[in-house]
């Protein structure tokens, strides 16, 4: 993108031409920070549920001043002879009448819900509600999600091929795991639900990568969003103060591709092999697993993501003076396994409520069938804040990691 | 067995189809691009590929990572 927003910045400083941008993004805020570090000042749209139904990017379009299509594939080198010296005529040779996007009500930035929601109802098909989770997914925030991810699952349901639908349903599952309403397991249906998408269309590449996001190294091409800490770097630098990122990306976000997985440190030991340290039968933390993609192949890797959280109907906080919070996995026989201690980075504060996010990948061996289950468990200091104790704790973690045959195509599963 | 009309399948699929039943929409070229409309990821306010009629536009799709 740096070289045709540098190579066109003259045509659209006279005038001459319009950049327009569409980002195939979940976070919006990190496209603003992308477009603040690179200085593309030409307006970037928000695509989150590939609505423009792109299977790879990027994608570039020459569309002249009635609105047609005149290159799919422009060259910066010949672009201002081949388009933007050419007056051309309204001349288009059909094309798609209708709009890819829900029409929005005049000078409103909502859709007619009421029209949509009759809609849906009254002819009842996939591409009805699919339709209406488009327009609450697109326009109608994190309030709307319940009601998208609805719409989107009766769209699966009565289309259970409607590839579109079930990557949508996985956008909105992973938006409500990022947001105060999140439920146990959005995160695992996200995975899920794009895994079944993938399934149907295996070279949609858009698809592709929001698992790949999330999955192991073994599997990325590339890291994505490595390029966030250097971004603010340099803004700083220029002076500027870098624009705030609701979710920062880590782990799996910022992870390097790797070839083959290393051996786990050797020193690492369990740092409860009896079992002693009390557990948390008050239930203060709990635990969440998501397991990235939703099931692996013989000889393949996954991604497991543990997060731990205060349940938010305890009154309990983190108790960050002792030592910082481990997670211990014992892989199954002829596993192989990044890291089996991890620890969480330590916080300043002495005590605190952020939800803590630890993740490692495991491959499995090529004899791999059928489903295992890994022992883990966390140990953290946690305060009560009902009885006033603060106490050292254990929570058992199992994790099921669940394989595929070798040679068949891969079945994720739905949300339970 | 009775033979089924052709223009009868043909109504039958034509019904069945809509839009977003067919295949990813693709840009061809010497068509007209079809109109959409999306957030602004600067204010949240819609924009539509239509509001540029009249003006030569480079659509470039991309990601952040």
């Amino acid at each position: 993108m740096p070289v045709w927003h540098e190579g066109t910045a003259k045509w659209v400083k006279d005038g001459k031409l319009v950049l327009l941008g569409v980002t195939q993004e979940q976070h919006a805020d990190r496209c603003r920070l992308l477009a603040q570090w690179k200085g593309f000042d030409w307006p970037i749209l928000h695509d989150p549920i590939n609505v423009l139904e792109a299977t790879a990017v990027p994608l570039l379009v020459a569309i002249d001043e009635h609105g047609i299509v005149r290159s799919t594939r422009p060259a910066l080198a010949t672009f201002q002879a081949d388009f933007l010296d050419k007056t051309f005529t309204d001349d288009a040779k059909g094309g798609r009448a209708n709009r890819i996007t829900p029409a929005l009500k005049d000078g409103e930035r909502s859709p007619d819900w009421d029209a949509l929601r009759a809609r849906a109802k009254e002819v009842g098909d996939a591409a009805t509600w699919r339709e209406l989770g488009d327009a609450l997914a697109l326009w109608g925030g994190d309030k709307h999600l319940d009601e998208a991810l609805d719409a989107y699952g009766r769209a699966a349901q009565l289309d259970p091929k409607d590839g579109p639908a079930l990557f949508r349903l996985g956008v909105c599952y992973r938006q409500r795991s990022e947001t105060t309403g999140h439920r146990p397991g959005d995160f695992q249906a996200a995975i899920a639900a794009w895994g079944r998408a993938l399934d149907l269309d295996p070279n949609q590449y858009i698809w592709r990568r929001r698992i790949q996001q999330y999955g192991p190294r073994l599997d990325k091409p590339y890291a994505f969003y490595d390029w966030v800490e250097t971004a603010e770097k340099d803004i700083r630098v220029r002076g500027e103060k870098p624009l705030p990122l609701a979710v920062r990306p880590g782990g799996a976000e910022i992870a390097q591709p790797l070839k083959a997985l290393p051996a786990p440190p050797a020193e690492a030991r369990n740092p409860d092999p009896d079992g002693k340290v009390h557990r948390d039968k008050d239930g203060l933390i709990q635990a969440e697993v998501t397991v990235v993609p939703a099931r692996v192949r013989p000889g393949q890797a996954v991604r497991i993501h543990v997060v731990l959280r205060l349940d938010p109907k305890q009154q309990a906080h983190w108790n960050n003076e002792a030592e910082p919070l481990r997670l211990w996995v014992e892989p199954p026989a002829g596993w192989q396994i990044s890291e089996r201690l991890l620890q969480a980075p330590a916080v300043r504060e002495a005590v605190s409520g952020e939800e803590r996010a630890l993740d490692f990948e495991i491959k499995a061996p090529k004899e791999a069938q059928d489903k295992v289950r890994l022992d883990a468990f966390a140990l953290y200091n946690v305060c009560d804040d009902k009885g006033g104790q603060c106490r050292f704790l254990r929570l058992d973690v199992p994790i099921d990691v669940r394989t595929l045959p070798a040679d068949n195509p891969s079945k994720a599963e739905d949300k339970k | 067995m009775r033979r089924i009309e052709p223009f009868l399948v043909m109504l039958v699929v034509l019904a069945a189809a809509t839009p977003s039943d067919a295949v990813p929409y693709e840009p061809k070229v010497g068509q007209r691009h079809a109109d959409f409309t999306l957030p602004n990821t600067a204010t949240g306010k819609p924009v539509a590929l239509s509001d540029f009629r009249g003006k030569k536009v480079l659509l470039i799709q991309f990601a952040s990572w």
